[in-house]
C-alpha cells in the first residue's frame, strides 16, 4: 500500500515534468501547426542558459526563469522570422519545417558543444537534495517546486488565450487563419508571438530538466519524444489537455513497473501513443482549438 | 512529354557524372607513402575528442601522449637495426560507432598505418576491432571494457582494460569478506540494477556468477536493467525499496548514477553496502550531490593514483604525468592508455621489426611490468587477449577522501561496513 | 504525364543508366580503388537504395516515416541471426531479412489510414518502442551488446557488387513505378487520398503495398549492412538517427522525385564523410546550415537545384517538368 502510495506520487511529480516538458510543443502545434523539432535543442539551450547564470552569477534557477523565459522568447521570434514564415504553410511545408527545425536542432547542438564542451553539466542549489515527507513518503523538493511551476504555467497560459487581447488574437489565428487575416489581424505577428511564447516555454522547461537531471548537447532527444507522445495525447492543441495527458503518460509509465520488466517501461509512452492514434487520432481529449 | 524523357537521360547524365567524380575524389587521394619508405613507425588511432565522451577521449589523448613522448625522447624504437621514432596519428570519432569504423578503415587503407591503438567506450571498441582483424592490424586498446569484444575469437586485439565483469566479482569478493567477518548478514539480498549496455551486462554477470558460486550467502532479490540515460528511476528504486535489500549494486555511466544517486537519497533509501560500479569518487557527484551524500559508496576502478604508493611504474608514471600536465593527478584513462601504448611498443620493440605477424606473436605474448594492479600486464589468451588485472576498491570517506581498500597489498584502510549512514 | 512517352525515349533512358551501371561495376579494377573508397563507395550504393525505398512511402505517396530503422533493424538482425544461427549463405539471409520486414511493415496497417504529421508522429513511436523492445530482446538481437558476425574479408570486397546491383534495381523499380500506372495511382493518393477512394483507388491497398515494399527493401539493405560491418547492435539500427537519415538523404536530393534520394544518399556518406574528417568540430552545425539552406531556397533540394540549372542551359518549348 505504502508502495502504491509512493509510486502515486512519483507519478505525479512526473506528470509535473512532462507537462512542463511539452507546453512549448503543444503550444506551437495548435498555432502553427508546425512540429518544432528544435523544441529538444532549445530545452538543452534553456538549460545551459540556467546554468551560466547560476554558475558566473550565482542567481538561482528558479529565479533566473524569466530571464531564460525572455531569452527563448528572442530565439523564437528570431526563428520564425528568419526562417519558419519562409516555409508554405500546410501539408506541402510538412516535411520542410520538419527538416528545417532539426537542421536548427543540430547548429544548436554544435554551438553548445563549441562553447561548453560535451562534459554533463548540472546546476546544482544547496537544497538538491533535500527532501519533504509527505504521508511517510520522501519527495523531492525539486521535484514538487516543478510540478508547482508547472501548474502555475497552465493557469498563466489558459488566463493568457481567453482573457486577453492577444489570447484571443492567437485563438483565432489558431482556428482559421486566413479569416483573421480578412479581419485585419496581423498573422504573422500572432505567429512570431507564438512561436516566440512557444520557445519561451521550451526554454524554462530546460532550466527546470536542469536542477533535477544532468544534461549536455546531446540532451534533448527523448525529451522531444516524450513531449511527442503527451502533445498528441492530449490532443494537439489543448492546454488542458496536455496536462491530463502528462498525467496519463507518466502514470502509466510508473505503474507499468508491476507487470514489467524496468527497461520496457520506457516504450509503455510510445505505445500508448501509436494505439490511440488509431483509435482516436483527435487525441484523448479531441482536437479542440487552443483552450 | 518530350521534356521528360530528355530530363531522365539528362538525370542519368548527372548520375553518371556524379558517380565517376566521386569515384575518382575518393579514389584519388594523395598516395600515403607505403610503410617501407616512411623514416617512423606511424601508429593510428580514433578517440571520442567531440561529441558525448570528449572529456575522456581528451584523457586517454594525454595518455597516449606521454608514452609517444617518453619513447620519442629516447630517440624513439629500434626496429631493423635502426632507431626509428614513433608518431601518432590520431583522429576524430565524435564518439558516432559507424565514424569509428569508417576512420579505422580509412587509417589502414588510405593512410597505411603500421598499426592501432584503441578508442574509447565499449561499443566503439566492439565495432571498430572488427576492422582491425579483418585487415589484420594488431590493436591494442585501454577502452573497451566488455568481455564480449574478446570472445569472438580474433587474434589482432588485445585489451590492457580487465572486463567488467571482474569488476562485479572484485566488489563481490569484497563483500564476501564483510560477510565473513561477520559484517553482513548471512544471506544477504541483493538489489542489482544494470545499465542496457555490453557494460551493464558484463557487470550483471560477474555478480550473479558470484552470487550463485556461494550457495546460500547471497540472493538476488532485484534484477533490473535500465536505459541509459533514462530520466526516471522512482518506480524501479521503489521495487528496490520494496526489496528490503541490504546491498545495492549498480552498473551505470556518471549522469544516470547521478540522477539515480539524486532520486535514490530523495526516496530515503539505504543500505548496508552501496556501489555503482566504477562510479563514486568523482569531483562531479560530489559537486552535484554534496560530498556529504556520497560517503561510504564503493566503486571499483581499474587504476588509481594512490597505487604510486606501493607499485613502482606508477609511481613513475604519476611523476611524468604531473611534469608534463602541470601537475595535475591522473586518473585511470590515462593510465590505461599510457599502458596500452607502452604495450604495443614494447611488443614492437621485441619483434625488432614492423611486421604486423611479428607483432601480433609478441603482443600474444607479452608479459611486462605494468603500473596496473598486480604490477604485470599480460594479454591473457585463455580470455581472448583481454587483461585480467585486478580492480582497485575504492570508499568514499567523511574526511572528503577515497582510498583504496581492496585488494589488501595495496589498500590504506580497511573499508567500511555496513554503511554508518544506515541506522538499521 | 509520365506514362505516355514514345518507346524510344525509353530505350535511350535505359542504356543511358546501364551505362552508368557498367562504369561503376568495372570501377574498381580499373582503378585501383583503395579499400577504403571501395568500402565508401558500398556503403553509398546501400544507403541509396534505402533512401530510394523510403521515398516511396514519403515521395511518391506523401507519408513521411520517422520510423523506418524499425524495417533496417529487423532486417538487419533477421540476417545476422540466420547467419549465426543456421550458417547459411549470405544472400539467403538477406532476403530472409527483407521478407520479415516486409511483414514486419504489414503491421503498419492501422496507422496507414493517418494523414501527415499524424502519420509521422506514429512511426516515431513504432520506431522507439521497437528500439526498446528489442535492444530488450537479448536472445534475438544480442541485446545491448548486439550481434557479432564471422568475418568474411571476401564477401566484403564482393559487397561492393551486390550493393550496386541492388541500388540498381531498386532505382530501376523507382522508375518504373512512377511512370507506370501504379505511380499515377498514389500520385493521386498522395494528393488527394478521399478523392482518390472515390475514383476506385483503395488508399489502404496501395499504401500497404508500398509500405510493405519500402519496408522489405529498407530491410534487406539492413541485412546488406550487417554483412557489410559484421557487427550491428540495435541502438544504432533502430535509433532515431538511423530513421532521420533515410529521410534527410531523400529530402537533400530532392523527395518525390526517383533521382533525389540517390543524390542525397551520395551527398549523405560522402559529404557527411568529408566534414567529419576535416571539421569534426564544426560537422554537426554545417550539416545543419547545408539543411536550412536547401530547405529554405529548393524544397526539392538538389534535384531541384539540378533541374533549374538544366532549364537554364536548355530552355524548353513546354511546360515546366512534373
Amino acid at each position: 500500500m505504502a508502495r502504491l502510495l509512493d509510486m502515486g506520487l512519483s507519478a505525479v511529480l512526473l506528470a509535473g515534468l512532462y507537462a512542463t516538458m511539452a507546453y512549448g510543443l503543444g503550444l506551437i502545434y495548435g498555432v502553427l501547426r508546425v512540429v518544432n523539432l528544435a523544441h529538444g535543442g532549445v530545452l538543452m539551450a534553456g538549460a545551459y542558459l540556467g546554468f551560466c547564470l547560476h554558475e558566473r552569477f550565482g542567481i538561482d534557477p528558479y529565479l533566473s526563469l524569466p530571464i531564460v523565459a525572455a531569452a527563448g522568447f528572442a530565439l523564437g521570434v528570431v526563428l520564425y522570422q528568419g526562417l519558419v514564415r519562409r516555409i508554405p504553410r500546410g501539408a506541402a511545408g510538412g516535411p520542410a519545417s520538419l527538416l528545417l527545425l532539426f537542421g536548427v536542432w543540430l547548429v544548436l547542438r554544435n554551438l553548445a558543444y563549441l562553447v561548453f564542451t560535451g562534459n554533463d553539466r548540472t546546476i546544482r542549489t544547496a537544497y538538491v537534495a533535500s527532501s519533504v515527507a509527505i504521508g511517510g513518503s520522501h519527495v523531492s523538493v525539486n521535484r514538487l517546486i516543478v510540478l508547482g511551476i508547472s501548474a502555475v504555467i497552465a493557469v498563466a497560459l489558459h488566463v493568457l488565450l481567453r482573457r486577453t487581447q492577444i489570447g484571443r488574437a492567437i485563438r483565432a489565428v489558431a482556428q482559421n487563419a486566413d479569416s483573421c487575416t480578412l479581419a485585419g489581424i496581423d498573422v504573422h505577428r500572432v505567429y512570431a508571438l507564438s512561436f516566440g511564447l512557444g520557445t519561451a516555454l521550451s526554454g524554462v522547461a530546460g532550466v527546470l530538466l536542469a536542477t533535477i537531471f544532468s544534461f549536455n548537447p546531446s540532451s534533448g532527444s527523448s525529451e522531444l519524444l516524450k513531449s511527442f507522445v503527451v502533445v498528441v495525447l492530449g490532443g494537439l492543441g489543448s492546454i488542458s489537455g496536455v496536462a491530463l495527458a502528462a498525467l496519463l503518460v507518466a502514470t502509466a509509465e510508473v505503474f507499468a513497473i508491476l507487470i514489467l520488466p524496468a527497461y520496457l517501461t520506457t516504450a509503455v509512452g510510445f505505445l500508448l501513443l501509436v494505439l490511440v492514434l488509431v483509435v482516436r487520432p483527435g487525441g484523448l481529449f479531441g482536437h479542440r482549438v487552443l483552450s | 512529354m518530350a521534356m521528360t524523357h530528355r530530363l531522365h537521360s539528362s538525370s542519368c547524365r548527372v548520375l553518371l557524372s556524379l558517380a565517376v567524380i566521386s569515384a575518382a575524389a575518393a579514389a584519388c587521394k594523395p598516395k600515403a607513402t607505403a610503410p617501407s619508405e616512411r623514416a617512423e613507425i606511424l601508429i593510428g588511432a580514433t578517440l571520442p575528442l567531440t561529441g558525448a565522451e570528449a572529456r575522456i577521449g581528451g584523457f586517454f589523448k594525454e595518455g597516449y601522449e606521454l608514452a609517444f613522448d617518453e619513447v620519442n625522447q629516447q630517440g624513439g624504437l629500434e626496429v631493423g637495426g635502426k632507431q626509428r621514432p614513433v608518431k601518432l596519428q590520431l583522429d576524430d570519432d565524435t564518439t558516432n560507432q559507424a565514424t569509428a569504423v569508417s576512420l579505422a578503415d580509412k587509417l589502414i587503407n588510405s593512410d597505411k598505418v603500421d598499426f592501432l591503438l584503441g578508442t574509447y567506450s565499449t561499443a566503439l571498441v566492439e565495432a571498430q576491432t572488427t576492422v582491425a582483424e579483418q585487415n589484420k592490424v594488431p590493436y591494442v586498446n585501454g577502452g573497451g571494457a566488455a568481455s564480449e569484444i574478446y570472445q569472438r575469437g580474433y587474434r589482432y586485439i588485445f585489451g590492457a582494460l580487465s572486463p567488467v565483469e571482474l569488476l562485479g566479482t572484485t566488489l563481490m569478493t569484497w563483500i564476501d569478506e564483510q560477510q565473513r567477518a561477520g559484517k553482513l548478514p548471512r544471506p544477504s539480498k541483493i538489489a542489482l540494477l544494470w545499465e542496457n549496455t555490453s557494460h551493464g551486462k558484463d557487470f550483471r554477470k560477474g555478480v550473479s556468477a558470484y552470487a550463485g558460486k556461494r550457495a546460500g550467502g547471497y540472493e538476488i532479490a532485484v534484477d533490473e536493467s535500465f536505459e541509459l540515460g533514462g530520466k526516471d528511476f522512482g518506480a524501479l528504486l521503489g521495487k528496490v525499496k520494496a526489496a528490503g535489500a541490504d546491498v545495492f549494486l549498480v552498473d551505470a555511466h556518471l549522469p544516470d548514477y547521478l540522477t539515480m544517486h539524486r532520486q535514490y537519497l530523495d526516496a530515503g533509501l539505504c543500505h548496508k553496502v552501496v556501489s555503482y560500479g566504477a562510479r563514486g569518487s568523482e569531483q562531479a557527484a560530489i559537486d552535484a550531490l554534496g560530498a556529504d551524500h556520497v560517503t561510504y559508496v564503493l566503486s571499483g576502478v581499474w587504476w588509481n593514483a594512490q597505487l604510486a604508493d606501493t607499485i613502482p611504474l606508477a609511481r613513475k608514471f604519476v611523476e611524468a604525468f604531473k611534469a608534463k600536465y602541470g601537475g595535475r593527478t591522473p586518473e585511470w584513462f590515462q593510465a590505461l592508455g599510457y599502458e596500452a601504448a607502452r604495450a604495443l611498443f614494447t611488443a614492437i620493440r621485441q619483434a625488432g621489426s614492423t611486421d604486423r605477424e611479428a607483432v601480433r606473436a609478441k603482443l600474444a605474448a607479452l608479459r611486462i611490468d605494468s603500473l596496473l594492479p598486480g604490477g604485470t600486464l599480460a594479454f591473457s589468451a585463455a580470455h581472448g587477449g583481454a587483461a585480467q588485472n585486478a580492480f582497485v576498491v575504492q570508499q568514499n570517506l567523511p574526511d572528503g577522501s577515497a582510498p583504496i581498500i581492496f585488494p589488501r597489498d595495496v589498500a590504506k584502510v580497511a573499508g567500511v561496513a555496513p554503511s554508518p549512514r544506515c541506522t538499521p | 504525364m509520365t506514362a505516355i512517352r514514345p518507346r524510344a525515349a525509353w530505350r535511350r533512358v535505359d542504356v543511358g543508366c546501364g551505362a552508368a551501371c557498367a562504369i561503376l561495376a568495372l570501377l574498381p579494377p580499373v582503378l585501383e580503388l583503395s579499400a577504403y573508397a571501395h568500402n565508401l563507395m558500398t556503403l553509398t550504393f546501400l544507403m541509396i537504395a534505402g533512401a530510394l525505398a523510403w521515398n516511396w512511402m514519403g515521395g511518391f505517396v506523401g507519408q513521411v516515416s520517422f520510423g523506418h530503422a524499425a524495417m533496417f533493424g529487423v532486417g538487419g538482425f533477421v540476417a545476422g541471426r540466420l547467419m549465426l544461427s543456421l550458417h547459411l549463405p549470405a544472400p539467403i539471409c538477406w532476403l530472409g531479412g527483407a521478407i520479415v520486414a516486409g511483414i514486419f511493415a504489414l503491421g503498419a496497417h492501422p496507422m496507414l489510414r493517418l494523414r501527415g504529421p499524424y502519420f509521422s508522429i506514429a512511426t516515431i513511436g513504432i520506431g522507439e518502442a521497437s528500439r526498446l523492445v528489442f535492444t530488450y530482446w537479448d536472445r534475438f538481437t544480442g541485446g545491448a551488446s548486439g550481434l557479432s558476425l564471422p568475418l568474411d574479408g571476401d564477401l566484403k570486397y564482393q559487397l561492393y557488387w551486390w550493393a550496386l546491383a541492388f541500388a540498381a534495381l531498386v532505382a530501376a523499380s523507382s522508375v518504373v513505378i512512377r511512370r507506370s500506372s501504379l505511380g499515377l495511382k498514389l500520385l493521386a493518393i498522395k494528393a488527394d487520398a478521399d478523392a482518390a477512394a472515390d475514383v476506385g483507388i483503395s488508399a489502404t491497398f496501395y499504401q500497404d503495398l508500398i509500405f510493405v515494399l519500402s519496408g522489405a527493401v529498407v530491410g534487406l539493405s539492413g541485412g546488406l549492412y550487417a554483412s557489410y560491418f559484421s557487427y550491428i547492435e540495435p541502438g544504432d539500427m533502430f535509433g532515431f538517427d538511423r530513421s532521420i537519415s533515410f529521410v534527410l538523404m531523400a529530402v537533400i536530393g530532392g523527395v518525390g522525385t526517383s533521382l533525389g534520394p540517390i543524390l542525397g544518399a551520395v551527398v549523405f556518406v560522402l559529404v557527411r564523410t568529408y566534414l567529419l574528417a576535416s571539421y569534426p568540430q564544426l560537422y554537426l552545425g554545417l550539416y545543419g546550415l547545408l539543411l536550412i539552406v536547401i530547405i529554405l531556397f529548393e524544397p526539392l533540394g538538389l534535384t531541384g537545384l539540378a533541374r533549374r540549372v538544366l532549364r537554364r542551359i536548355r530552355p524548353a518549348p513546354g511546360g515546366a517538368p512534373p
